[in-house]
């Protein structure tokens, strides 16, 4: 008794350890970040590192928003974060839906799907040069709406092999009852099955925002302009040929991660599965 | 309310043929039970006149209109489940609306016909709550709720009381049959439970592999089944089947059983079925014994006891009086009535008339 006692003490403490050890490696570079930001450039590089600002001070705050274009580059990292994010989900779910539901003739389930995911096997790189040369062509270079297709185009297989995945763990009666209630297909899509699969929407809209959010590369490529131009752009001008502004990038860089971490915030109650849990069985 | 008609209805799923080439006409009002084992076609036949699987050949009928390529929707019939289907995300209230809200009934109108149906199936004081709030038995009456809330031409009903425990399973068959009989509804209803098929039908249709095996009223099944899957499947205990051979109307088995007066029935490999209650069982040796066997187990039910003796590689039931004492191993003798006897053919699985 005595004995299991103290081994269940032993799991406990090493159950807290890890997570602590895991807390400290995730949230420390975060840390540093918001703590660099509040600190005067001499300060961020002293020896030894100083670990809370001594002298809080918001010079880097008002370099990034009101002496250079970083508001800009925010407003324009949120429209086409959230234009993804909303075109992926409106299309991924209903391709996601077709998948999981249609009949197909033979193996096609299978060979659509996999073809959808097989987009994604390149690596992202090889297709910047023919990104490049389309948008090129049609004069799109320099714009967000440029930038929302390819980001969509990347976002897409993701969102609707997540949806797919979300509606074949629906029971289908739920849908064949609502169908013979008197509903259409479109209906039982709308009134049943999407609101039940609130938690696998939550899921793919928080995935979306943060891929596009956070994607450098084609953005670098495809926009040059403060109009067009992202955060992580902006942030990584901020490394000029003479100096990097390291105060200036941490400002940003800890504005960049606050939206993210408060519709995280929103969304996290929906994630929890099993709200179907009862629909079916006794 | 109509009747519904199959007229020589296929279903294949790939190169498995689920139902094959099925005639059955339903008439208006009528309680039809298909009944059979599972993985015989009886829910792919009841799916088919839900509109939620097409038919690969033939024409099925609701009253007078051919609903082949009719979507649900527009079928006018309302299904129970076996999972009930009930949908998670809404009250009992919505749920049971559910038929009418797509119908776009008022919402005034809706709530006054909701409350109804539920003050009938005695749920008006949960309408408020959400389907996992419920215990099993409300959950059947939602889904009944929401099949009666509009009157449907046909009323189609996949093993509903098959999640309920035994206890409700009764009450809830009592409760489904005085509905129907109120409602006046064409009814089709699919089990695996010979005990529901009997109490509710007015016609049974036994199904196998895809095909009816018979086609009648629940008396007519019982006393008077056509093939051996039939015979065996009908009846609580099972009716005895022994192998064995019929010479000249005299059937003779394993463990010495012989039963005269068959006829001039003439039959290599036969099978013999005789229900429980028409054998009888005899204390100790008996002249006019069609066997004398050992007692295999002896079971008190309550209203009687079974009886089983050991003949041949075969196990004989007969259902004794409560009162029967027994010991295991005793010899007992068995007289089984020739005019109560059924003659099959091993090879056709038909019976054979004497």
């Amino acid at each position: 008794m005595k004995r299991s006692r103290t081994t269940a003490m032993v799991q406990r403490i090493a159950a807290y350890v890890t997570i602590a050890v895991a807390l400290v490696l995730t949230l420390f570079p975060v840390y540093w970040i918001a703590s660099n930001s509040f600190k005067y450039d001499i300060d961020i590089f002293s020896v030894p590192p100083q670990w809370f600002p001594v002298n809080p001070v918001l010079k880097h705050y008002h370099a990034a928003f009101v002496e250079r274009p970083f508001l800009q580059y925010a407003l324009n990292s949120l429209i086409i974060a959230v234009a993804t994010t909303l075109v992926s989900l409106v299309l991924g779910t209903m391709a996601g839906y077709a998948l999981a539901r249609f009949r197909f003739p033979g193996q096609w389930r299978y060979q659509i799907s996999f073809w959808i995911l097989s987009t994604r096997m390149m690596p992202p790189i090889v297709t910047i040069i023919p990104l490049y040369i389309a948008f090129n062509y049609f004069d799109m270079l320099n714009t967000k709406l440029a930038v929302v297709i390819a980001y969509t185009a990347f976002n897409l297989p993701f969102a609707t092999w997540m949806m797919k995945s979300y509606f074949q763990d629906l029971p289908v009666e739920l849908e064949e009852a609502a169908m013979v209630d008197g509903d259409t297909r479109w209906g039982a899509f709308l009134r049943v099955a999407l609101p039940l699969a609130r938690p696998g929407l939550a899921a793919t809209s928080i995935f979306c925002l943060i891929i596009s959010w956070n994607e450098f590369l084609l953005a670098l490529v495809l926009t040059l302009t403060e109009r067009s131009q992202t955060l992580p752009i902006g942030i990584a001008g901020r490394v000029t040929q003479y100096n990097t502004y390291w105060g200036e990038i941490s400002a940003a860089g800890f504005t960049a991660c606050i939206p993210i971490m408060i519709f995280a915030f929103i969304v996290q109650k929906h994630l929890v599965r099993g709200l179907s849990f009862g629909a079916v069985k006794g | 309310m109509a009747s519904v008609k199959f007229s020589g209805v296929t279903k294949k799923f790939g190169s498995f043929v689920a139902v094959a080439n099925l005639d059955l006409e339903i008439m208006d009002k009528e309680f039809l039970v298909l009944l059979g084992p599972s993985g015989c076609g009886k829910t792919t036949t009841m799916r088919m006149v839900a509109g939620l699987e097409e038919i690969t050949s033939g024409d099925i009928y609701i009253g007078t209109d051919q609903v082949n390529d009719v979507l649900p929707k527009y079928r006018d019939v309302a299904m129970v489940f076996q999972s009930y289907a009930l949908y998670p995300h809404l009250s009992v209230e919505d749920n049971i609306g559910y038929p009418l809200r797509v119908r776009k009934v008022p919402p005034a109108e809706r709530k006054r016909q909701v409350a109804e149906v539920a003050r009938r199936v005695e749920l008006d004081t949960l309408l408020a709550r959400l389907p996992k709030e419920l215990s099993g038995g409300q959950r059947q009456r939602v889904a009944l709720a929401r099949a009666i809330i509009r009157t449907p031409r046909v009323f189609l009903m996949d093993e509903p009381l098959s999640n309920l425990d035994a206890k409700l399973r009764v009450q809830m068959r009592a409760e489904l049959k005085h509905l129907q009989h109120e409602l006046q509804v064409t009814t089709i209803y699919v089990t695996h439970d010979q005990i529901e098929a009997m109490t509710l039908a007015h016609r049974v249709a036994v199904m196998n592999r895809g095909v009816i095996e018979q086609l009648g009223t629940p008396k007519d099944i019982y006393n008077n089944p056509r093939t051996l899957f039939v015979a065996g499947f009908i009846g609580s205990p099972p009716m005895n089947l022994i192998d064995g051979e019929a010479r000249n109307g005299v059937f003779t088995g394993p463990g010495g059983i012989r039963v005269g007066g068959l006829g001039r029935a003439n039959v290599m490999r036969a099978v013999m079925g005789v229900r429980p209650e028409d054998v009888q069982v005899l204390a100790g040796n008996h002249g006019d014994a069609n066997a004398t066997a050992p007692i295999y187990s002896v079971e008190l039910t309550g209203e009687s006891t079974l009886v089983s003796v050991r003949a041949g590689d075969h196990l004989l039931t007969m259902r004794a009086d409560k009162n029967f004492a027994g010991d295991f191993d005793q010899m007992v003798g068995v007289r089984i009535a020739p005019d109560r006897v059924f003659l099959f053919d091993r090879e056709s699985e038909n019976r054979v008339d004497f």
